[in-house]
C-alpha cells in the first residue's frame, strides 16, 4: 500500500495550491459562504474553553487567534496550537507539522474573501488540552476525506500522536485572488 | 491561631468516632474480589470514547442502562475502535500502541475482550493503517455470520482489512479510494459495501479465503455536493437507513453483489424548513426495526456547518407512514440507540453534559432516568 500512500499524500498536499480539487471545493465553498454568523462551539465546550469564551463575549472584544469563533477556523476540529505554544499558522515546540490536512474555506472579515485554510494537525506528543475547538463549515463525511475532520490528521506521519490543529492560510479562494 | 482551632475540632471529632464505634458492633475483615456483570442483557451500553484530552489512553464504559450503572471499563489504547462478535461474546478493539507512548515504535492490533468479565484474551496484529477516527459504528465491524472482522484503515488513502476470526490473523486489504465506512450484509457473511464521495455504493464480495471476489459499484443513489448523507447507518437485515443533512431518508440494499435503493423522501415539512430544522450529531439516528420507528437527533436554525449540533429535539419517524409522530426534547443529544424487540430503550448521549439519558419506548418516548458524569469525548454507542 505503499504507493498508495505516497499517491494519496502528494495529492493531499497539492489541493491547497493546484489540483482540480480545489476548484470543487471553491464551488462548494462559493455556495456556502454566507454571513458571519458564529456556529456555537461542540459538543466538547464544556471545560475552560467555554468559560474563556464567554468572558471574550463579555468584553465583546473581537475573536483573536485563542478563540473558537477567529474566522480561520471555521472548519477547526481539535486543541488550537495558539493555545499550546504554537500560533495559528506555527507548531508548538518539539511537535512536527502533519504531512497531510483537511481543508476549509473560511471567509475574513476584515477584508470579505474567502481564503483555502490548511489544518494541520501538530504531531509527536500527546494531546495539548488545551481550547478545543469544534466548528465545521464545509466539513463533510469521511468519504470525502480531504474536507474531514473527524480523523487524526497526523495519521501519515512517523508519530502519529495528535497534539493540537492550526490553521494556516494556504490562498484565496478563486476568482477573489 | 486558626490552626489551633483545626487540632482542636479534630481532636473532638476523632473523640466522638471512637465514642460512637464502641457502641457498636465491630465491623468484620473484609475479603477483597473482583466484581462481575450482571448477565448480558440488551440494555447494556458500550459507550467508545477516544478521550481526546488523554487520547493515547482511551477507554469503552460500559454501562448497564436497565439500572443506569457504571460497570466497568476496557482500555482502548489510541483511537481504538470497538465492535461486538456476532455472538456478542468478545469486544474487538482495533488499535494504535507505541513502544514509547507517543513514539518509537508503532504497532497495530485488533485487541480482543471478553465482553463477560471485560479481561484482555487476546490480540490480532494488523498493518499499521487502523482509521485513527472519531468512534463510529462503520470503522469496524464484524461479518453476519462471524467469519471475518473489518477494519477501516487510512492512511489516508482508504482501504479495508479483513481478519479471519477463525485463525485470528489479517488475511487481505482491500483499496476503496474515495470510500468510507463498513456495511456488512446480513445474509452474506463475507460481503460489505462502503459510502463513496461520487454518490455511489461499492459492494465488496469475498471468497472462502477472505480475498476479492468481486467488487462492484452501484448507481448513485447521493448527491455528496448538494445534500451528503450522513455516514452513520441503521442497519435491519441487508437494509441500512440513512439522513442527509437536510432530512432525507434514503435506504440502501446491500445483500446482493451491487447494492439498490429505495427512493428518498423527507422528514421535514414546509413549517421545519422554514425554521431550519435539520438532522445533527454523530450516531445521529436510531431505528427500532419491529415497530419500523426511526429516532433523529435536530436541531433547529441549522445552517451550514451545524451538522454535529447536539440534539434539541429528538424525533421520532414512522417509516412506513414517512411521517413524524413524536417530537421529544434532545437531552443535546449526539448519539442515540435503542434495543431491539419488546420493552425497547432508546439512549441518548448527552454531549454537553457528558450523560446518558434513557427512554423507555411506546407510543412515546418517556424519561426513564439519566446517568450523570459518564464519558469525555464519546460519539458512540453500541447496546448488546
Amino acid at each position: 500500500m505503499k504507493w498508495l500512500d505516497d499517491l494519496f499524500e502528494r495529492k493531499t498536499r497539492t489541493v491547497a495550491q493546484h489540483s482540480s480539487r480545489r476548484g470543487a471545493l471553491i464551488r462548494i465553498g462559493k455556495l456556502m459562504v454566507g454571513t458571519a454568523f458564529v456556529l456555537p462551539v461542540l459538543p466538547f465546550d464544556r471545560t475552560a474553553q467555554a468559560a474563556a469564551g464567554a468572558a471574550r463575549k463579555a468584553a465583546n472584544a473581537k475573536p483573536g487567534e485563542t478563540d473558537c469563533e477567529y474566522w480561520r477556523y471555521c472548519a477547526q476540529d481539535g486543541y488550537l496550537c495558539s493555545c499550546c505554544g504554537g500560533s495559528a499558522n506555527t507548531c508548538p515546540p518539539g511537535t512536527e507539522a502533519s504531512k497531510v490536512a483537511w481543508i476549509g474555506t473560511c471567509r475574513n472579515p476584515d477584508d470579505g474573501k474567502d481564503y483555502l485554510i490548511s489544518y494541520n494537525d501538530c504531531c509527536g506528543k500527546t494531546a495539548c488540552g488545551r481550547c478545543l475547538c469544534n466548528t465545521n463549515e464545509r466539513e463533510r463525511p469521511a468519504y470525502r476525506m480531504g474536507v474531514h475532520n473527524d480523523i487524526n490528521w497526523c495519521m501519515a506521519n512517523d508519530s502519529t500522536m495528535f497534539h493540537c490543529t492550526l490553521a494556516a492560510v494556504v490562498g484565496v479562494a478563486d476568482g477573489q485572488g | 491561631m486558626l490552626r489551633k482551632a483545626f487540632a482542636g475540632s479534630l481532636l473532638t471529632t476523632a473523640l466522638t468516632l471512637g465514642m460512637s464505634a464502641g457502641a457498636l458492633a465491630e465491623l468484620a475483615p473484609e475479603s477483597i474480589t473482583t466484581g462481575q456483570l450482571p448477565p448480558p442483557h440488551p440494555y447494556r451500553i458500550y459507550l467508545s470514547d477516544v478521550a481526546i484530552g488523554h487520547i493515547v489512553d482511551g477507554r469503552l464504559h460500559v454501562i448497564d442502562g436497565k439500572r443506569l450503572s457504571y460497570e466497568g471499563i476496557v482500555a482502548t489504547g489510541y483511537t481504538g475502535q470497538v465492535t461486538l462478535s456476532a455472538d456478542r461474546k468478545e469486544i474487538f478493539v482495533a488499535t494504535t500502541y507505541y513502544s514509547r507512548l507517543s513514539h518509537g515504535v508503532r504497532t497495530d492490533v485488533v485487541d480482543v475482550h471478553d465482553a463477560q468479565t471485560l479481561k484482555k484474551t487476546g490480540e490480532i496484529e494488523i498493518p499499521p493503517r487502523h482509521a485513527q477516527s472519531l468512534n463510529y459504528k462503520g470503522t469496524i465491524r464484524a461479518s453476519a455470520d462471524g467469519r471475518w472482522l473489518f477494519v477501516q484503515y487510512a492512511t489516508p488513502a482508504t482501504s479495508v482489512g479483513i481478519i479471519d476470526l477463525q485463525t485470528r490473523k489479517a488475511v487481505a486489504e482491500v483499496a476503496t479510494p474515495g470510500c468510507w465506512s463498513i456495511l456488512p450484509a446480513a445474509s452474506v457473511g463475507g460481503r460489505f459495501s462502503t459510502i463513496c464521495g461520487d454518490g455511489t455504493l461499492l459492494t465488496v464480495s469475498l471468497d472462502d479465503k477472505g480475498q476479492v471476489a468481486t467488487q462492484k459499484r452501484s448507481a448513485k443513489f447521493f448527491d455528496a455536493d448538494k445534500d451528503p448523507i450522513f455516514i452513520h447507518g441503521e442497519q435491519d437485515g441487508d437494509t441500512y437507513r440513512f439522513v442527509s443533512f437536510h432530512g432525507d431518508v434514503y435506504a440502501a440494499r446491500v445483500g446482493g453483489a451491487v447494492a439498490g435503493f429505495e427512493p428518498a423522501w423527507s422528514i421535514l415539512n414546509a413549517a421545519d424548513r422554514k425554521q431550519g430544522w435539520r438532522p445533527g450529531g454523530y450516531q445521529l439516528i436510531a431505528q427500532h426495526n419491529a415497530s419500523g420507528r426511526l429516532y433523529v437527533g435536530m436541531h433547529d436554525k441549522g445552517m451550514e456547518g451545524s451538522h454535529k449540533t447536539p440534539a434539541k429535539e429528538i424525533w421520532t419517524i414512522d417509516l412506513a407512514a414517512q411521517k413524524r409522530v413524536a417530537r421529544t426534547p434532545g437531552t443535546n443529544a449526539i448519539a442515540l440507540a435503542v434495543s431491539q424487540g419488546e420493552g425497547a430503550r432508546l439512549f441518548a448521549y448527552d454531549g454537553v453534559k457528558a450523560a446518558i439519558a434513557a427512554f423507555d419506548v411506546g407510543s412515546k418516548l418517556s424519561l426513564a432516568g439519566r446517568l450523570e458524569h459518564v464519558g469525555e469525548t464519546p460519539t458512540q454507542m453500541e447496546l448488546h
